[in-house]
């Protein structure tokens, strides 16, 4: 029993050996051949495993796209870029362990990674006290560069900004006078995304636009309570504000429809998912606008190719918009390398800071005023013949 | 046998080897390598505080992580610096906004807070057996993930604490968890140990002998989240950041497994479960990296560490059901009958 026990144990840790030993192998002859410094090591950590995977999944994919582009190209400054890929597993500790063996260990220029905050604020300070510039590419909470510090940037508008830019809409075009607001308790995301919206939507219509702020939480299935409540509004609204994830918006859109509430309904990118089209079905083509990063289907040129790419690369079309965040980021990275001539990671911050009008597929991207959440366009989306189509591009 | 006073020369020794080591480590060695070193430490600690509960006491309690919130949430509030605190926590109340205490004091008043709500809820739910029992404390857990998240002014719900003062190292770490197996290893061996493993075995027998079920249940529920409280304080000051996830079934699962693994009634099984449970992940992490073998490439192969880890696991409990170790404790006499594989602990 105990000899078999320690056979297994020896069997586990000498596969785990051998895994080391050949990645070992695989970087030495690169070393030799090209003589030391001739590669830019750049970290991501991803949660490519657990219940981030779906949005961490295709960022991965969109990253590695872009660094393989790159390399095609002849590299950054002659020199090719090589993606040191660590799972996260949807983990913080986890999280924490890979981000100090990229930094420790692997000694990579930038660290890249995250679309949810909760990992990116355990992960950033580490590369923050290395001196290594960490750029979150799906990561929304507008406050993270502030509680993190100087060498943390976001990839992605923060929160406020898709926000205002929903409410912007909802008065600007929908000539919306009252709204209605349900929002998800169970997700600081759409906790943040209310507020936000009603802020703005109260500065533009008055303190008592806001009719009624109704609550559900994360994977609750029936919404008659709250659309009975909302029917038996005395004012009618002339908007529906639904702050919530990408699991609960088909069926909120489908109920509300169904029961004939045909107000229009104004999301943030919460709603960019699939599901919301297989799940609301003929409720969802009415009247259903959302503001997100980028519109996957739409004519523009950058758009095109990296659904091209994505599709030759993978042989599927990518998920959703975190595959562009995570291609943008490789771009965003490689671009301010090689403003920087330098794979020194104070450079490349320096460089990073200094990013006016990248032109990316999730729209441009500039840091003003040393302000380390980009000034990004905000793209409305609308479901339309069950495809997402564009309706405009807005900067906030 | 030995006489006591040789064991404990031996064990004094020990204790210098080790720290010694640490100290060799501390200098030689990357952050990154001293970071797995000290959770290792951390989840030692944790696991064997969980032994006394559930192993020795058999009060099979799924809150551990329920404590670690508590201690780590208090200690974080009490040690954050004023200049931070009112910026990051400007809703506390004055008394609370005002102090800043250093690490210890921290560290002891988040465990006896994560103490005190282990006596409140204990003392009703104790009563219950078995089953009954774990899904109580399962919902202890789910209470405290609720209160944190909804107790904005304190907690800043589901945002969490970030920018903690990193003040956890390896000897904060490591002199915590010598105490631990210290204490521990000192009431399995009282009459309340006795007592306890009596409650374990047969609790009508153990009443019908007069030891007092409640209380010394209560006792070995208080003492095992004391530990947890100041487990979870020590490594949200490593994390540096505390949100409620951090403290989720997950968590809670991650350490009954390191338990079961070791052997949920010996410390010795304690300290090797959480050692093998921490170190084997981060070495099979060098499974998913692509492999080129002559010139057919692997690509990497996500989740490949956690179905390995799975089956590693599933095969251990079927050759050993009780644990690697068992109910054995690792002691000085083991040496001299024969040479048995130590796992090199120095309790005992």
């Amino acid at each position: 029993m105990k000899k078999l026990l320690v056979l297994l144990f020896s069997l586990v840790l000498g596969i785990a050996l051998t895994g080391c030993g050949g990645s070992q192998e695989k970087e030495q002859p690169k070393q030799a051949g090209e003589s030391g410094g001739d590669v830019i090591k750049i970290g991501a950590i991803y949660n490519v495993t657990g219940a981030q995977a779906s949005l961490d999944g295709p960022s991965l994919n969109g990253f590695k796209l872009a660094a393989k582009e790159i390399n095609a190209a002849g590299g950054v400054n002659g020199k090719k870029i090589e993606v040191v890929s660590i799972d996260g597993k949807t983990d913080q500790t986890s999280s924490t362990n890979a981000a100090s063996k990229l930094v420790d260990v692997e000694k990579v220029s930038a660290i890249a990674g995250f679309s949810d905050s909760n990992y990116a604020l355990a992960a950033g300070p580490i590369a923050q006290t290395a001196g290594v510039p960490f750029i979150t590419s799906g990561a929304t909470l507008p406050s993270m560069p502030e509680q993190v510090g100087d060498f943390f940037f976001m990839a992605a508008f923060g929160d406020d900004a898709q926000a205002y830019a929903a409410a912007d809409y909802a008065v600007d075009a929908l000539q919306a006078k009252k709204a209605y607001v349900l929002k998800d308790t169970a997700m600081d995301f759409t906790m943040n995304l209310a507020a936000f919206f009603e802020e703005r939507f109260k500065s533009k219509n008055g303190d008592s636009a806001i009719l009624l702020e109704d609550t559900f939480k994360t994977g609750d299935q029936d919404f008659s309570a709250q659309i009975t409540r909302l029917k038996a509004l005395k004012e009618k609204p002339d908007v529906l504000f639904i702050s919530s994830g990408p699991s609960d918006c088909g069926p909120i859109v489908k109920q509300l429809r169904d029961a004939g509430v045909n107000i229009p309904v104004v999301s943030g990118d919460g709603f960019d998912t699939p599901l919301l089209i297989e799940l609301g079905g003929k409720g969802a083509e009415v009247d259903t606008y959302f503001a997100t990063h980028t519109c996957l289907n739409s004519d523009g040129e950058k758009v095109k190719k990296f659904v091209d790419d994505y599709k030759a690369e993978y042989n599927k079309e990518p998920e959703n918009a975190f595959a562009a965040l995570g291609y943008d980021t490789m771009h965003l990275i490689a671009d301010a390398i090689k403003r920087a001539d330098s794979a020194d990671p104070k450079a490349i911050r320096e460089a990073l800071l200094q990013t006016n009008n990248f032109a990316a597929v999730t729209g441009s991207i500039t840091y003003a005023d040393g302000k380390r959440v980009p000034k990004k366009s905000v793209s409305i989306l609308k479901v339309q013949d069950g495809k997402f189509s564009l309706i405009k591009e807005v900067t906030p | 046998m030995m006489n006591l006073q040789k064991k404990k020369l031996y064990t004094l020794l020990a204790l210098v080897a080790l720290f010694v080591i640490l100290f060799i480590c501390n200098m030689l060695l990357s952050p990154y390598h001293m970071r797995i070193i000290n959770l290792v430490g951390i989840n030692i600690a944790l696991v064997v505080s969980l032994n006394l509960t559930n192993g020795f006491c058999g009060v099979f309690s799924l809150g551990h992580a329920g404590f670690m919130a508590v201690g780590a949430y208090v200690a974080a509030i009490l040690s954050l610096p004023l200049v931070k605190k009112a910026i990051i926590l400007p809703e506390l109340p004055k008394w609370l906004g005002s102090v800043e205490l250093s690490f210890l004091p921290s560290l002891i008043i988040g465990g006896l807070v994560a103490a005190i709500c282990a006596l409140i809820i204990g003392y009703p739910v104790l009563r219950l057996r078995g089953h009954y029992l774990a899904v109580a404390t399962l919902g202890f857990l789910v209470v405290i993930q609720v209160v944190i998240t909804q107790l904005q002014d304190f907690t800043r719900g589901a945002r969490g604490i970030n920018g903690l003062t990193q003040y956890t190292n390896t000897w904060w770490v490591w002199i915590f968890t010598c105490i631990t197996i210290y204490v521990v290893w000192r009431i399995i061996n009282s009459a309340y140990g006795r007592g306890m493993m009596a409650i374990r075995e047969d609790d009508l027998a153990a009443e019908a002998m007069g030891v007092n079920l409640t209380k010394y249940r209560l006792l070995a529920f208080c003492v095992g989240a004391f530990f947890a409280g100041i487990g979870g304080a020590l490594w949200a000051h490593l994390i540096t950041v505390v949100t409620p996830l951090s403290f989720s079934y997950d968590r809670t699962f991650s350490l009954v497994v390191m338990s079961v693994i070791g052997g949920m009634s010996s410390i010795t099984g304690g300290v090797v479960g959480a050692s093998l449970m921490t170190l084997v992940p981060e070495l099979l992490r060098n499974l998913e990296v692509g492999i080129t073998v002559g010139g057919i490439s692997i690509p990497p192969l996500y989740g490949i560490s956690q179905i390995v880890l799975s089956v590693v696991l599933i095969i251990v409990i079927i050759v050993r059901p009780k644990g690697i170790v068992g109910s054995r404790e690792f002691s000085w006499n083991l040496f001299k009958k024969k040479k048995w594989n130590t796992m090199n602990q120095m309790e005992n």
